[in-house]
């Protein structure tokens, strides 16, 4: 069984350490530019069990529930540990909330954002870079810290190991001896420990024979909340063999080889895998989704997406097309981001796993 | 050049549907003159002119049938830069006017059922779930849409255009060029503006390749000119809304709006406004009002319920309120002074990345501010629009500062701009009436 530190306890430690937290939004960021200037990320991707009436007093009820329980959260006392809330431009609705928290809610903490092209051409990789200088000047003068290129390079090597070490463990899912819900507990530490622990942690992962119990499900969508989904999937006759989640594999960054620390960055952000909210196109999205089934053997996909999530809705419909046309089948199932899961969702689940049976 | 599209084109469209519009245009002018409202009518007579903003539409969509064959066809996002492609004379499609059309004509409901039977949530933006059920289908109340052979999108205005714009590049297999453009939390820096430029001048070779042509820098400068004359004008009719009583409606410019949009820059254009603005000057040396008894004078904000313009008109209307400028109508007017000809591309960039929607929630709020002292307004209607997050995100703090530090009377009203399906009469009315109170009261 693996220890895995809390949150808090994380916080006590960088505070131990003399360094600083920033809280940050979904999904693609540039870790080691944090660490590099004092800050430890810890993502909040909801969370689920927060009241969210604070949130719905700023947002309209259709936004989506990141949105309004990352608010909810904030406004309760929740991220009073940051030093900085750091937004990358990942949707509308998250434009949204830097722009609220900006300009009408003013939280004690600053707001920092960055703008992540939605292509990789050279303009958007010279453009990213010029971002990633900015938020660096930005990062420095709230830390007062401004790294030299060899602590920078330093901190992106750290967090390059950390993302072999989290691709390792999505590559070989079957030889971690944990069961779902731990082994997806474990990819997610990488949220909020420092690349250094989560390596360490990566490693000591029990390996052998992972589990294999029932029909073999991939996962796609933005975050498995609440994840006690992966008991139910288990109770239900099925294991999760891949993912294809914006918190876990859809974060494997390539790492890179400039010796540029903001052009490596740069490419790492841009070169990460197909991901509907960097406007990757849905075809080839579709295929390397196919791809991937084939390869671990997932007979299924559950697309699980949070409601109201606009660049996960628009390649529902032609995903499952492709997978449909590839002999494989697909799921979609929306959720609210609430402390339970819907009885409704889990029946369709159940449907879906026998059927897959 | 295919001949018989060619042939097809210059009698369908040159020879024939060019005359027939044209005669029809005078019918409605004919028509709409001799309207005499009822006694009881809120509303003083239409504007005329607005007989020749459907003959430039119905034009423009009637060209768009005979244009495969005959010239090179692009679809585009209402703020991406067109000017290329205007200098390469590219028919130019812009699926949210076409969808804000079937919204107003109510086939809206009927092209997003089509694409909610394909799979697409109806979480997702009317105006995508429309043109994609139209897509899919085939069907539209303008007859048929030409086939792109080049889509270009920019990011201006959501990034829903982008999600959207990538289902259609796979639907018609054909190229996508994305125009990305940075939201501005806060004043635009130089590297937004740098990339912005770069990719405008990207966007050359991709639409020379398609168009099979050079792209003309002269040309292009007349096409910045002939942009900056029509939103000069535009913002002129927009601004004529200062005088009491107004001599026009938000609701008039959502209906005469899409010249602006989709043909912004062409003579036509220029002329047809030139004409109203003189339609409106008329009005106000007469001292006509849009509403027959304006008492009060409100802001709209966001997009309109385009299925719903004549009962909410009507509806405020008889109750003396005077829906009279709106953030959205405005948009396509403010950024007129940043256009410089002489600087096509730079300046090109710098406007494509101010629209409304690309600015900060903030930044909105002050220019709801400015409106209200400009327009002497008594309240404001803020539609929050299920379809469109970008501009609906932000407007309860705006509300919240409108009524508690200006004092301004704001309301929040639920709907859609393009799905009836998510609008009630009664709840509307209700929350309309409440507001008109909260106005009388102030």
């Amino acid at each position: 069984m693996l220890t895995i530190p809390t949150r808090a306890e994380v916080v006590r430690q960088v505070r131990e350490r003399g360094e600083r937290v920033a809280a940050v939004l979904p999904i693609h960021y540039p870790r080691a530019l944090l660490r590099a200037h004092g800050f430890q990320p810890m993502e909040v991707w909801g969370p689920p069990s927060v009241s969210v009436v604070e949130g719905n007093a700023h947002f309209q009820a259709y936004t989506c529930g990141i949105v309004r329980n990352a608010t909810s959260f904030l406004l309760q006392g929740g991220l009073d540990a940051a030093d900085v809330i750091v937004i990358p431009h990942t949707c509308d609705a998250l434009q949204g909330m830097a722009s609220v928290l900006k300009d009408f809610i003013e939280p004690r903490q600053p707001v920092a954002t960055i703008y992540l092209p939605r292509a990789a051409r050279s303009a958007d990789r010279g453009f990213l870079q010029a971002e990633l200088h900015r938020l660096a000047q930005q990062l420095a003068e709230i830390s007062g810290r401004s790294p030299s290129g060899g602590e920078l390079m330093a901190a992106i090597e750290r967090e390059e190991e950390a993302d072999r070490e989290l691709g390792a463990l999505a590559e070989h899912r079957s030889e971690i001896d944990l069961g779902d819900r731990d082994y997806f507990t474990l990819l997610r530490a990488r949220e909020f420990l420092p690349a250094e622990s989560f390596i360490e942690l990566a490693r000591s992962a029990p390996r052998g024979r992972g589990p294999d119990r029932g029909v073999p499900l991939m996962i796609s969508g933005i975050v498995p909340e609440p994840m006690d989904l992966f008991d139910h999937i288990n109770e239900m006759g099925a294991h999760v063999v891949a993912d294809d989640l914006a918190c876990c594999s859809r974060r494997l960054y390539r790492p890179g080889s400039a010796s540029d620390p903001f052009e490596r960055m740069a490419d790492a952000l841009l070169g990460g895998p197909l991901d509907p909210t960097r406007g990757s196109p849905i075809l080839e999205r579709a295929r390397a989704v196919a791809s991937r089934m084939a390869q671990c053997g997932a007979k299924g996909l559950l697309v699980y997406d949070v409601k109201f999530c606009e660049p996960e809705l628009f390649d529902v419909p032609l995903l499952r097309k492709h997978l449909t046309e590839a002999g494989l089948s697909m799921l979609h199932v929306e959720f609210d981001m609430t402390g339970s899961i819907a009885q409704q969702t889990l029946t369709r689940i159940e449907a879906f796993v026998e059927m897959l049976q | 050049m295919n001949p018989k599209s060619y042939l097809a084109y210059t009698l369908g469209y040159q020879l024939f549907g060019k005359s027939f519009l044209s005669w029809q245009r005078h019918s409605d002018e004919r028509k709409l003159r001799a309207i005499r409202p009822a006694p009881d009518d809120p509303l003083n007579p239409p504007l005329v002119g607005t007989a020749r903003m459907k003959e430039l539409m119905s034009r423009h969509y009637l060209e768009g049938r005979y244009a495969n064959g005959v010239r090179k066809v692009a679809w585009v996002t209402s703020g991406a830069p067109i000017e290329v492609l205007r200098a390469l004379d590219f028919f130019l499609i812009y699926p949210e006017n076409h969808a804000a059309l079937c919204g107003a004509r109510r086939h809206a409901e009927g092209l997003a059922v089509e694409a909610e039977n394909a799979g697409y949530s109806r979480d997702i933006c009317s105006y995508a779930r429309t043109d994609i059920g139209a897509a899919l289908s085939g069907r539209t109340p303008m007859g048929k849409l030409p086939r792109p052979d080049l889509l270009v999108c920019c990011t201006n205005i959501c990034q829903t255009v982008l999600y959207w714009y990538r289902v259609l590049a796979a639907h018609f297999g054909v190229p996508l060029y994305v125009v990305d453009t940075p939201f501005l939390y806060e004043k635009v820096a130089d590297h937004q503006l740098d990339y912005v430029l770069e990719q405008i001048e990207g966007l050359i070779p991709v639409a020379e390749k398609v168009a099979g042509r050079r792209v003309s820098r002269g040309r292009l400068q007349e096409i910045m000119e002939q942009g900056k004359d029509c939103a000069e004008l535009w913002l002129e009719i927009m601004d004529r809304a200062q005088h009491r009583p107004s001599p026009i409606t938000a609701f008039d410019g959502f209906i005469n709006m899409g010249p602006i949009v989709d043909l912004r820059g062409e003579p036509e254009t220029f002329a047809f406004y030139k004409e109203l603005l003189r339609e409106i000057d008329r009005r106000i040396e007469q001292g006509v009002g849009a509403i027959r008894d304006e008492r009060k004078r409100v802001l709209w904000d966001n997009l309109p319920v385009w299925y719903k313009i004549g009962k909410l008109s009507r509806h405020l209307g008889a109750k003396g309120v005077n829906v009279i400028v709106s953030t959205y109508t405005y948009a396509w007017g403010e950024l007129a002074p940043m256009m410089d000809a002489s600087d096509p591309m730079r300046s090109a960039a710098r406007v494509y990345l101010h629209p409304i929607l690309n600015r900060s929630t903030g930044d909105k709020l002050r220019s709801m501010r400015e409106m209200v002292a400009r327009f002497q307004l008594d309240g404001a209607i803020l539609h929050s629009d299920r379809s469109c997050k970008p501009y609906s995100l932000g407007q309860i703090d705006q509300r919240d500062n409108l009524a508690n530090d200006l004092g301004v009377p704001a309301v929040l009203l639920e709907a859609d701009h393009n799905d009836p399906r998510v609008y009630s009469d009664e709840q509307a009315d209700a929350r309309l009436d409440a507001f008109v109170e909260t106005m009388e009261a102030a």
